[in-house]
């Protein structure tokens, strides 16, 4: 059998601005993720902030996983993850006055 | 269905719960996958901000283990994945997913599916009007119409029980969407224009917790020829189909012997609200 292979959209093109986390997304099936950042739009400084993933034991409550991503001037950045559960998020906080419209993709192998 | 052909559908227990026509279109067993299930997205040119609002941010389907902080993991019907479509927490929100094909021959299409559906165990309460809808619809086409049976269930409206099935024939106004005249969009899942199926008030088995799964059949036949609903079953209960109807809109460009089938859940409240599908079996006869 060949190994599941599936890409969740899990933001697109919101604007996200202070804190914030992507919805929570169910994935225990997976034994690896990548968590992909395009950014369409920003406004203000954001290079240099943190993205940072989260696992949970129940889709409600959340802890960092340890892994996590940094913004900077490219299009594209991301982060791999293994061995995370049953649910992945990212969770960020942009500074005062900063905006991101993103498409946030997370990648799945199984 | 010829005797043989169902003493064989019988013997294997993935089909013998479902009552196929003898042509199976497609099976999904979401232990196999999401197997060509996708969010829906809106029509967009140029700019993703083309797009109408309401179909920006459809949420995609998950495979989910059905797992809770209280009891682990519930699994599905049968093995342990469903489809789980999960909308945000904010009262009005919709997630829709899709599977799109075409139709060969112009005949009866029967849809099956079991599926359940539940509110985020995020309260200690019994929950039971969070979720305010639960449905499905066909989008189809030929060379005159395209034409759109939609059916839900309506649990709850702002907090009161409803408890029965609905469905929609009224038309959404089209807007056109970009600047090159060959794209349009209808939000035809707006809350606006429902109608009640005579007499299907329907208790399903919620049970006492959120956390607590228990699975529902539910069919739905079309006739591709005559442009009709011809049955909507769920579990026991066969709807009477008495001035039912579909959305007709005249042909449009580009879909034609279109045959997508989508599944949608919307909460009533600012809780995330998930329907899960256990699997799905779409069959035809000719």
């Amino acid at each position: 059998m060949l190994r599941e292979n599936y890409t969740a959209i899990v933001e697109r093109s919101e604007e996200l601005r202070g804190s914030f986390a992507t919805e929570p997304y169910e994935c225990g099936w997976a034994g690896e993720a990548i968590f992909f950042v395009r950014i369409l739009e920003r406004v203000g400084e954001i290079e240099g902030v943190k993205l940072y993933v989260q696992i949970s034991p129940d889709g409600i409550r959340w802890c960092d996983e340890g892994t996590s991503l940094v913004l900077s001037g490219v299009e594209v950045s991301f982060c791999r993850v293994r061995h995370f559960g049953n649910w992945l998020r990212v969770a960020g906080t942009l500074p005062e006055g900063a905006g991101v419209r993103a498409i946030i993709a997370l990648n799945l192998k199984g | 269905m010829r005797e043989q052909a169902r003493a064989i559908l019988n013997a294997d227990p993935r089909f013998s719960r479902f009552d196929p026509l003898p042509r199976l279109i497609y099976h999904d067993d979401f232990n196999r996958g999401l197997r060509g299930w996708v969010e829906l997205i809106g029509n967009y040119e140029h700019s993703l901000d083309s797009m109408l609002p309401q179909f920006a941010d459809m949420r995609p389907p998950m495979l989910s283990s059905g797992t809770h902080w209280d009891t682990g993991t519930h699994g599905a019907m049968q093995g342990t994945y469903s489809m789980k479509l999960a909308t945000r927490a904010r009262a009005g929100d919709i997630s829709v997913s899709i599977k799109r094909v075409t139709w060969r021959h112009r005949g009866p299409i029967r849809l099956e599916a079991y599926f359940t559906f539940k509110p985020e165990a995020s309260e200690l309460q019994l929950s039971v009007n969070d979720v305010r809808a639960v449905g499905v619809l066909f989008d189809l086409q030929d060379e005159e119409y395209r034409w759109m049976p939609h059916w839900r269930y309506l649990n709850a409206l702002e907090g009161e029980p409803v408890r029965s099935w609905q469905f929609k024939r009224e038309r959404e106004p089209f807007h056109d969407i970009g600047d090159r005249a060959e794209t349009v969009s209808h939000f035809h899942l707006a809350p606006t224009g429902w109608e009640d199926v005579p007499e299907s008030g329907q208790i399903l088995c919620f049970n006492e917790v959120a956390t607590k799964f228990n699975w529902y059949y539910l069919r739905m036949d079309v006739d591709l020829a005559s442009r009709q609903i011809t049955h909507l079953q769920c579990n026991d209960r066969i709807h009477d189909l008495t001035g039912v109807g579909p959305m007709m809109i005249l042909a449009m460009p580009n879909l034609d012997c279109m045959l997508n089938v989508a599944f949608w859940v919307e909460t009533d409240v600012d809780k995330r609200a998930f329907l899960y599908v256990d699997s799905v079996l779409l069959s035809g006869d000719w």
